[in-house]
């Protein structure tokens, strides 16, 4: 594989070796607590959620040195972004954010401070059920300067545009930290996968999982969080872009029509999106022709809007060839590199190593 | 193109504030609005999918008051026509949509002379 430019990876889940090895990283009033596994419980990929080679005596994706085996020397990734699973919305909230932080101090001791690679960034996992405990995670590792962004469940009880819930993101935009939404492990509190109830199976739950994230994305423009804060960008890292461009219309269509009720949204809602807005790659979105990708992917300016993510190590793991099958040349390099370079400020110090 | 004429709508009397005439002009006609003592014309023709504009309510509109109980504060009282069919608001003294000054209608002179009102359309 050889780009003429960095590839970014922005979508990978390291995993700790085995699940109660997170219990090193919590306080000793949290360390006994009943904490669910990260697997989720129900809806498992048949064979399996991750790729089945990954699997040995620990978890997936648990050793860095095999990862980074993986992505970069053998999947032409130049750098990735780290984005661990946590838990679930877990009812004790106090302890849900304990166990974030205890995430957070295992990805920078084990993957940000031991790499010596330069090409691993890292996620602040923070719990949007205690807005005040997640507001005092973002200040606590902001500075630390291989973390470029704060990770949150796609799982919630109520859309991320809602109020309680702005303090997060003022916070994360005040550190120009992307907030991240991604589905979590973990058996948590939470509504039905679907707008319509619980799916059967593992294909309707994947298939239709992400498009939730259509929800969080219309109340943060609507309920006007995106025209408060200039700096917020969000991250929707398990695609679920392919229905952005029909759904977009229809906001769009309501908007012209129902204006007079949120006036503060002062444009047309898919003017938001370039500024606001980003998706990371998915095996499960886009035609299933690839001689429609490009056409397609033009739609609702999707081209400036995908980043390139494996999700690795899950089974549907995707590389950068697969990721942009049909595209043209002007929108593989957009989607492979430049959308997440200009999001994260990544890349440049592994661009000279490519030539 | 149809020739635009200064036609005689009605006695200035007859069409008082708050009120409207619907003038048989070409195809779909035009509404002679009189706004607080002000007059107005625009086409009885949505420019979204065609439906009787002039058909619709007159009222005001919201627009962003931070400070404000509610976020909103009424706006515009009396101008703004919303469209029977799919609530478009048009300002009847611009002809353009609250949401998109784009999207926008005709609208046409109006006089009183001698205590008559007329219309060019």
């Amino acid at each position: 594989m050889s780009n003429p430019y960095p590839v970014i990876d922005a979508n990978v889940s390291p995993h700790f070796r085995y699940n109660a090895e997170i219990r090193r990283y919590l306080p000793p009033s949290y360390r006994l607590r009943a904490i669910p596994d990260v697997e989720q419980q129900w809806y498992q990929a048949p064979g399996g959620d991750y790729r089945q080679d990954l699997y040995g005596e620990h978890y997936p994706a648990s050793d860095r040195e095999t990862l980074c085996r993986h992505l970069f020397d053998e999947g032409g990734a130049a750098c990735a972004i780290l984005n661990p699973l946590t838990r679930g919305n877990i009812a004790d909230y106090l302890l849900n954010s304990r166990i974030c932080a205890a995430v957070n101090d295992w990805l920078v001791e084990r993957w940000l401070d031991a790499d010596a690679t330069g090409r691993l960034r890292g996620t602040i996992r923070v719990n949007p059920e205690d807005p005040r405990g997640a507001v005092a995670e973002i200040e606590r590792l902001a500075a630390h300067p291989k973390m470029v962004q704060v990770g949150i469940p796609l799982q919630s009880r109520e859309p991320y545009g809602k109020p309680v819930f702005e303090p997060i993101w003022a916070a994360a935009a005040a550190h120009n930290l992307p907030v991240a939404v991604h589905i979590n492990g973990g058996n948590g509190v939470d509504h039905p996968p679907t707008f319509a109830g619980h799916a059967h199976t593992y294909p309707g739950y994947a298939a239709f999982m992400p498009l939730n994230s259509f929800v969080h994305l219309a109340t943060l423009i609507i309920e006007g969080v995106f025209g408060r804060h200039a700096d917020l960008r969000f991250v929707f890292a398990d695609g679920g872009y392919d229905i952005l461009t029909p759904l977009m219309w229809r906001l769009d269509t309501f908007w012209v029509s129902m204006r007079d009720q949120t006036p503060w949204v002062d444009r047309y809602p898919s003017e938001y999106l370039r500024d606001h807005v980003r998706f990371c790659s998915s095996a499960f979105d886009g035609p299933t022709d690839d001689t429609h990708a490009a056409r397609w992917l033009d739609f609702t300016d999707k081209t400036e809007l995908l980043m390139y993510g494996s999700a690795y190590p899950h089974w549907s793991t995707t590389s950068p060839t697969a990721a942009t099958a049909g595209l043209s040349d002007v929108q593989r390099e957009k989607v492979l590199s430049r959308n997440a370079r200009e999001l994260y400020g990544v890349g440049a110090e592994v661009e000279g190593s490519l030539s | 193109m149809p020739v635009m004429r200064r036609r005689p709508v009605c006695a200035v009397e007859d069409l008082p504030p708050g009120t409207m005439k619907l003038v048989p002009v070409g195809k779909y006609g035009v509404g002679v609005y009189n706004i607080g003592g002000s007059l107005h014309a625009i086409a009885n023709y949505c420019a979204h999918e065609g439906a009787p504009l002039c058909a619709g309510f007159v009222g005001g509109t919201n627009e962003f008051a931070p400070d404000a109980p509610g976020h909103l504060r009424y706006v515009r009282e009396g101008r703004i026509l919303r469209c029977p069919w799919h609530q478009w608001e048009f300002d009847i003294t611009t002809g353009q949509t609250v949401a998109d000054a784009a999207k926008r209608v005709r609208i046409y002179q109006v006089d009183v002379t001698d205590g008559q009102v007329y219309l060019t359309a």
